[in-house]
This record gives structure tokens, sequence and C-alpha cells, in this order.
């Protein structure tokens, strides 16, 4: 099948955070994406923020905000088809890699690989291996000498394919542990620094 | 103990240096280290850094055996979450051995997400090496949560030939 990929422009947004939607619902968190969905419908359909952080996707507005400024935190590639292998839906944008570029103190310049997906129709086309090696491609440019991501343990497909593609699993050789503060627990840590 | 917590400077590179060779001594990877202290001042202090410093620092009186008032940094960057929005990424948390105990390690570590929260962002993220219990039980005891643990997150990586294979255009 024929693909181009390309870095995505703010006129995308729309279609990233439509992408990142099905993304959510495939890694199955449903009370998020439930709440998302109506999040994202209303937030799409007034044009404004979310009012709950804590239970959204990011809509097209905060991708335009955080994505496009001057000082991105992430950067995005899109994969489309041409017209005649538009989705039923009619869409071209099929797929998108979301990445930025982050910091290891032994080894220097990384990139970390957020976000990765194809829509299943068309998926087993190379579009998502187009994706990865892009990114990796825009990573040996910036001289980053890693290229990181995470994956759940339960998906063997997508952990299939990056094995596939060389990377090692860190959690299971290794013992890294990813560990996250947000919500209250994250307050509750900023308002620690007041006191120093 | 009296001690300060401030951004990092360019002249703070020489002793980042240091404490990140103590830190993977630690970690017991000292070999793994090719960062210098002239990579990180390029890297961290050029037009669009790829971290950002802080460095808890002790008075002159305090100062080590070697003469050190810098025992502590942390390193963080911007990331982003599809789901969240902007996020902190704590690269790099370290008090030196005997400056530990003395809430150094957890005034850095507050400093980088109250830096995140001003910046917007809505998650700290980090990781912790399964064996290292002493860690672990302290960002435990502050309320975090282990999603490798609770949610199956598996951390991944390529690099070396596997990389280059990969970025063949």
């Amino acid at each position: 099948m024929h693909f181009k990929i390309r870095p995505a422009k703010k006129e995308d947004c729309k279609e990233i955070s439509r992408l990142i939607m099905e993304l959510a619902v495939y890694e199955k968190m449903p009370d998020q994406v439930k709440i998302a969905h109506e999040v994202l419908v209303f937030s799409m359909s007034y044009n404004c923020l979310t009012p709950d952080p804590q239970f959204h996707c990011s809509t097209s507005v905060e991708l335009e905000r955080d994505g496009f400024c001057e000082n991105p935190f992430f950067q995005c590639l899109v994969a489309e088809v041409p017209e005649e292998h538009k989705s039923k839906e009619g869409f071209t944008v099929v797929g998108y890699a979301l990445y930025f570029y982050t910091y290891s103190t032994w080894k220097g310049r990384s990139i970390f690989l957020e976000d990765l997906y194809v829509m299943p129709e068309f998926r087993g086309n190379g579009i998502g291996k187009g994706l990865l090696c892009k990114v990796a491609e825009v990573g040996k440019k910036k001289e980053c000498v890693r290229l990181q991501l995470s994956v759940l343990d339960w998906n063997t497909p997508s952990r299939d394919f990056y094995a596939a593609k060389g990377a090692q699993d860190l959690t299971v050789s290794e013992g890294w542990h990813a560990i996250r503060f947000d919500g209250q627990s994250l307050d509750n840590l900023a308002n620690e620094a007041a006191k120093i | 103990m009296d001690f300060s917590i401030r951004a990092a400077n360019v002249e703070d590179c020489k002793d980042i240096a240091r404490m990140i060779v103590e830190l993977a001594d630690y970690e017991k990877v000292t070999d793994h280290v090719k960062i210098t202290q002239r990579d990180l001042e390029q890297d961290g202090f050029s037009k669009n850094p790829f971290f950002h410093g802080i460095i808890a620092e002790v008075p002159e009186q305090l100062r080590t055996k070697d003469g050190h008032t810098k025992v502590g940094y942390a390193l963080y960057f911007y990331s982003y979450s599809s789901w969240a929005g902007r996020a902190i990424y704590m690269e790099d948390l370290y008090v030196m051995p005997e400056f530990r105990g003395k809430g150094i390690g957890k005034a850095l570590m507050s400093k980088v997400a109250q830096l995140g929260l001003a910046a917007g962002c809505n998650q700290l993220n980090f990781t912790v090496l399964d064996w290292n219990k002493s860690s672990r039980d302290f960002y435990m005891s502050q309320g975090c949560c282990d999603v490798t643990t609770s949610m199956g997150y598996h951390c991944m990586r390529c690099e070396g030939e596997a990389l280059q294979h990969l970025a063949q255009p």
C-alpha cells in the first residue's frame, strides 16, 4: 500500500487527537476513555481546554498549544494514504508517532517515542515500522544515541514488534520500574518546596 | 542542616559530572558513563537545552573533606503524555552519602514538582531500579505510584547497532 510519512502540521491536530483516542481505546483504559470521549467532544465543540486535566486525552487545542509553540513539548509525524485508499469514514491520516527529546546522564541525547499508532485496517503494510524508523532517523540527525519507549506487559503484538527491531526490555533485564506522581500526590509534593 | 536549592548554571557542570559518576557508582554501573563535563555544558546550557538542573548547596563551613559545597542535584526535562498533557521527567536525583537524611533529596524532588506545576505539567515521571529499596521506600513514602507494578508498563530501549539499523533511510 502506498503511504507517506511527514512531520505533522498544526492543521493535523484534529486528526491526531482522533488517533490518540483510538490508541487509548486499544490500550484499554475504559474509565479514562469514557470521560475523555465526552470531554473531547465537549472541548472540540466549544474549542476550549478540558476542565479536568486528570481525565482526558489531549484535545486538538492542547496539541496545537503544546506541539507548535516556540519550545514545543513534543514533535509528531503522521502517516498519510492517498485519497483512493482512505478509511471507510474518509480519513487519509491513518497513523502517527509522537516523540520528544530526553537526556541520559550516562550516554547523552536520547529520543523518547511516547505514542505509535496505526489504524487497524491499515496495519500489516509497514506503516508502523515506517513511523518507528523515521523517529530513529530524526533522532540520529540530532545525535541521539538512544530511542526509548514503554509498552504494556499484556501487549504481545507490540512487544514482539519492538523486540524484532532490537529493543531491549529494561524492566525484565535490569529491573527498571516507571514511577509517577500526578493529581493530589503531585500537588502535595510541590507544596513541600515552599517550605524550603 | 542549612542548605539551599537553586537552578544550575554552566559553571556547575564540573560538579554535576562528578556527582553523575558517584550516582553511577551507587547504581553499580560506573563504566556506563560516557558523558563529559563538556557534553553537559553543550547539551544543558545552549539555546534548546536537552535538560535542566537544580543544585543543592551547603555553606562553606559544612563543605566535604574534598572541599565540595555542591552536595546534590536533580536533572529534569519536559515531556508529554497524549492522555495527561504536559509532564516533567526527573532523570537523576542524587545526594552525596554524608548529606543524606537531612531532607535534601526531598527538597530537590519537591522543587522539580513545583517547577513542573508552574509549567503546567500534570505528571512527574521517573524510573527506579527494583533492587534499590531505600530509594523505592523514599518515593513511595511521598505518595507516588509504581506504574510498572500497577499498570504493567515496561521500559524499552533501542541503542547501538539496533538503533543504527532502525535509522537507515
